[in-house]
C-alpha cells in the first residue's frame, strides 16, 4: 500500500482512497486508519476508493470488511467505488458486491 | 604538628574506607569469580556456581570459600592485600612526587656546558644557553648556543641538538643589536637577570612571514645566559583549550591536596555539579552523598582498585538538582616512596547522554529479542495447532461410497502458516460432510479462528443440521461471537453435503471459489450459488446449489492460494488447474487423484493452501 488519502465532500461523506496493493503485509495499519477515521468523523456515509489498487487478499478483503463493520458502527452508508477488474473479481467471490454497494461491473 | 596530624587523619579515613570496601562480602565474591574465571577461563557466572558448590560440599558459606580462592589464587601476586595506608603520625611522607632519576650518562662530560645540557635535560619548558664569544680585547662580539632543551624546536623547525655550538649570528642573524642582544651585554655586564618583552620575531617560510611575539627571560648562569622563550600567546592558549575540551567533552577536573587539605575544582566540575563556583568545591560528604545507593557496589569496587595503587576508572550515577546523571570518573593519585597517596586528582565526565542512549539501544535490543521470540512461539503453537486441528492423512480417506484425498500446501514462509482447514466426515444420517475453508490472516489469532470453525462444523452437522447453507449461517454467527471490541475475523469456505444412496451433492460457499467437477475430460467450476463471506454481515444468507456425481467424476474444493497470484487474474489460475487435471484424465493415469495431488504447485509462495478432491468409490 503505497497511499491511504482522506477526504470528506459537501454533504459529510468520508472518502478514503487507496492506492497499491493491499494485503497482510499492510492490512493492519490501513484497517485502522479506516475505524479511527470513521469513528472520528462520525460521517453519513463511507465510501472508499480502490481505483489505485492492483491487488487485495484476503486480509485485504478483511480490511474493507472491517470498513463496512465501523460504519455500520455509526449508522453510515457504506461503499467500495472504482474496483478494477482484480479486484472486482475478488470483491465478486467473496460474495460481496452487494453489501459493499459495489455499482456495476468495472468498465 | 597540626597539618601533620590532618594529613594523618586523613589517609586513615581513606584507608578505612578501602578496607570497608575490601571486606564486603558481595566484593569478595564478586573478585574470587573473577580471579577463578581468569585462571580458568570460565564465565563469571559459572565461577559463582563453583564457589557455590564448593560451600555446598564444604558444609561452608559462599563468603568463606571466596575468601579461600582469593587466598589460594592470591599466592605470589604482588597484590597487597592489608595495610596499605598504615600511618606513622611522627614520619612526616614527602609530600613531592619523587620523579625518575634521569639518565646520567652526561655526568662525566667536561665543562659547564655539559652540565648547563644536563640540566636543560631534565628541567621542563624550553630553555637556551648562550655562552658570550669575546675578542682578543675581551669585548662581547657573538654568543654561542652552549645548551638547548631537547623538546625546544625553534620556529623554523630546528631542534636543539642542531643548535648546540652554533653561533646565534648565524641562526638567528634578526637578533644582533636588537632587544634581546642588549639584554644579554647588560647582564653579562652587571650579572643581573632581567626579562625582555615584547620581543616581536617575524618568521620566514616559503614567502609567508608569520608574526610571533615572545618574552624572554635571561638569567646568568655560569659563564652563560639562561634564556627561557614563552610565546606570549600561550599560556592564555592553553588555558581556552583545556577550556575549550572541558566544554566539549562534558569533562571536569579536580584536585584534593592530602597533605594540605585543598580542593580545586575545574570550571567543567561546577558545571558538572550545577554549582557556583563562588561557593567553592562541594564537600566531599555532600559530594558522596549524591550517590545512588544501586551503585554502592561499583563504588566499593572502585575504593577497593584505588586501594591496590590502581587508576579508577568507574561510572556510576549521581543525583543533581534532581536529575539523574551518569558520571565516569577517572582517579588517580600522587603517592610517595611507600605508596600512600598525597594527592588525588581526579577526570569527571558527564557521560548521561552516552549511557541513557546506550541503555535504550539495550532496552530495544531486549525488546527485538522477546518479539522475535514471541514470533516465533507464534509460528510453532499455530503450526502445531493446525496439526491438531486438520491432520493431513496420507492416503485418501475412505467414506461410505466416496473416497477423499487432502494435501496442504504449507506457505514458503513458517510465519504464514495458519487459516486453511478441511473437513470430511460421514455424520449420523449416513450422509458425508466435505468442507473447505480460509480464514483471512496468519498466526496464532487465525489458527484459532480455524479451530472453532472446523470443530464448530464437525458438533452442527452431526447435532444440529446436515444442510449446507444452515451450517454456514451457523458459522457466521460463530465467527461475530469474537466479542464486542475484538477484531472480527473474517473466512470464507465451502461446505457441502453428499448422499450415497442418490449420488447427490448438495452445497454452498460463503465468499469462497467455487468448486471445479472434472467430468468426462473436462474440468470446469460449478456454477456458484449466492454467500458473503464469513464474518461480513450478521444478517449474511447463503443459497444451496445440487448436482449429481457420476461414477468417474473428481470434484475438487480449494483455497485461494492455489489459484491467487499478484500477476494474474483468478480466472487464469483456475484454468492453469484446469487444465492439470484434464491432463491428468486424458492420460488416463490409474489414480488420477493422486496423481493429480501431488502435481499441484502452489500459486502464491505467500499463501498455504488446502486442497481436496473427492471421487465415488469404485
Amino acid at each position: 500500500m503505497q497511499a491511504v488519502s482522506l477526504g470528506e465532500e459537501a454533504d459529510g461523506t468520508l472518502v478514503l482512497t487507496l492506492c497499491g496493493e493491499l494485503d497482510f503485509t499492510n492490512a493492519g495499519t490501513v484497517a485502522a486508519v479506516i475505524r479511527e477515521a470513521v469513528a472520528g468523523h462520525r460521517p453519513p456515509a463511507v465510501r472508499i476508493d480502490v481505483a489505485g489498487v492492483g491487488f487485495l487478499d484476503s486480509s485485504g478483503v478483511g480490511v474493507l470488511v472491517q470498513g463496512l463493520q465501523s460504519a455500520e458502527e455509526v449508522a453510515a452508508r457504506f461503499a467500495v467505488v472504482n474496483p478494477g477488474d482484480k479486484v472486482y473479481d475478488q470483491l465478486r467471490i467473496s460474495g460481496l458486491l452487494e453489501l459493499f454497494n459495489v455499482s456495476g461491473a468495472p468498465g | 604538628m597540626d597539618g601533620n596530624r590532618g594529613y594523618a587523619q586523613r589517609l586513615a579515613e581513606l584507608g578505612a574506607k578501602i578496607e570497608k570496601a575490601r571486606l564486603s562480602p558481595e566484593i569478595v565474591c564478586e573478585r574470587a569469580a573473577g580471579l577463578l574465571a581468569g585462571r580458568s577461563g570460565c564465565r563469571i557466572d559459572d565461577a559463582h556456581s563453583h564457589m557455590r558448590l564448593l560451600a555446598t560440599q564444604q558444609g561452608s558459606d559462599v563468603g568463606t570459600v571466596a575468601a579461600s580462592v582469593i587466598a589460594a589464587l592470591e599466592t605470589g601476586l604482588p597484590l597487597t592485600t592489608a595495610g596499605l595506608f598504615t600511618t606513622r603520625s611522627e614520619e612526616r611522607p614527602e609530600p613531592e612526587p619523587r620523579r625518575p632519576a634521569p639518565p646520567h650518562d652526561v655526568i662525566d662530560l667536561p665543562g659547564w656546558a655539559a652540565v648547563a645540557q644536563q640540566m636543560l635535560d631534565v628541567l621542563p619548558g624550553r630553555h637556551i644557553v648562550v655562552s658570550p664569544q669575546r675578542d682578543d680585547d675581551g669585548r662581547v662580539v657573538d654568543y654561542r648556543f652552549a645548551a638547548v632543551s631537547p623538546s625546544m624546536v625553534d620556529l623554523a623547525g630546528r631542534t636543539g641538538a642542531q643548535l648546540v655550538g652554533d653561533r646565534v649570528s648565524t641562526v638567528y642573524p634578526e637578533i644582533v643589536g636588537g632587544p634581546v642582544w642588549r639584554a644579554w651585554s647588560d647582564a653579562v655586564a652587571d650579572g643581573q637577570a632581567r626579562t625582555v618583552a615584547p620581543v616581536s620575531y617575524v618568521h620566514h617560510d616559503d614567502g609567508h612571514a608569520t608574526e610571533h611575539v615572545l618574552t624572554v627571560h635571561v638569567q646568568p648562569v655560569g659563564a652563560g645566559l639562561l634564556n627561557t622563550w614563552v610565546r606570549q600567546d600561550e599560556p592564555g592558549r592553553l588555558a581556552d583549550r583545556i577550556a575549550q575540551t572541558e566544554r566539549l567533552g562534558l569533562l571536569g577536573w579536580g584536585e584534593w591536596d592530602l597533605v594540605t587539605d585543598a580542593t580545586v575544582w575545574s570550571d567543567g566540575l561546577y558545571r558538572i555539579y550545577e554549582r557556583d563556583p563562588a561557593d567553592g568545591p562541594m564537600p566531599r560528604e555532600e559530594s558522596d552523598a549524591l550517590g545512588l545507593p544501586e551503585d554502592e557496589a561499583h563504588r566499593r569496587h572502585a575504593a577497593e582498585a584505588f586501594g591496590r595503587g590502581e587508576t579508577v576508572d568507574v561510572t556510576t550515577r549521581a543525583v543533581i538538582n534532581g536529575r539523574v546523571k551518569w558520571l565516569r570518573a577517572v582517579i588517580d593519585a600522587v603517592r610517595d616512596t611507600d605508596g600512600r597517596p598525597v594527592k588525588i586528582y581526579g577526570i569527571i565526565q558527564d557521560v548521561t547522554v552516552r549511557e541513557t542512549s546506550r541503555r535504550k539501544l539495550a532496552e530495544v535490543e531486549e525488546q527485538l529479542r522477546e518479539h522475535r521470540q514471541s514470533l516465533a512461539t507464534e509460528h510453532r503453537v499455530a503450526t502445531q495447532l493446525q496439526q491438531i486441528v486438520i491432520p493431513i492423512p496420507d492416503a485418501p480417506i475412505e467414506l461410505p461410497g466416496l473416497r477423499v484425498g487432502v494435501r496442504y500446501l504449507p506457505a514458503e514462509q513458517a510465519s504464514r502458516v495458519g487459516g486453511d482447514w478441511y473437513h470430511a466426515a460421514a455424520c449420523g444420517d449416513g450422509s458425508i460432510i466435505l468442507a473447505i475453508g480460509d480464514v483471512a490472516g496468519h498466526g496464532l489469532h487465525a489458527a484459532t479462528t480455524m479451530a472453532t470453525l472446523r470443530h464448530g462444523l464437525a458438533a452442527l452437522a452431526v447435532t444440529t443440521t446436515g444442510d449446507p447453507a444452515s451450517l454456514l449461517t451457523h458459522l457466521n454467527q460463530l465467527i461475530f461471537l469474537a466479542g464486542p471490541g475484538a477484531t472480527i475475523a473474517t473466512a470464507t469456505g465451502v461446505v457441502a453435503r453428499y448422499e450415497p444412496d442418490t449420488r447427490r451433492l448438495t452445497w454452498a460457499q460463503a465468499g469462497h471459489p467455487a468448486p471445479l467437477l472434472a467430468r468426462r475430460g473436462a474440468t470446469a467450476e460449478l456454477p456458484r450459488p449466492e454467500g458473503p463471506l464469513l464474518g461480513a454481515s450478521r444478517r449474511a444468507t447463503y443459497a444451496t446449489a445440487t448436482c449429481t456425481l457420476e461414477p468417474d467424476d473428481l470434484l475438487v474444493l480449494y483455497t485461494d492460494g492455489l489459484v491467487e497470484h499478484r500477476s494474474r487474474s483468478l480466472r487464469d489460475g483456475v484454468a492453469q488447474v484446469a487444465a492439470l487435471l484434464d491432463r491428468i484424465l486424458a492420460a488416463g493415469e490409474p489414480e488420477p487423484m493422486e496423481a493429480f495431488l501431488t502435481r499441484l504447485r502452489r500459486a502464491n509462495p505467500d499463501d498455504d493452501t488446502c486442497v481436496l478432491v473427492a471421487g465415488r468409490s469404485p
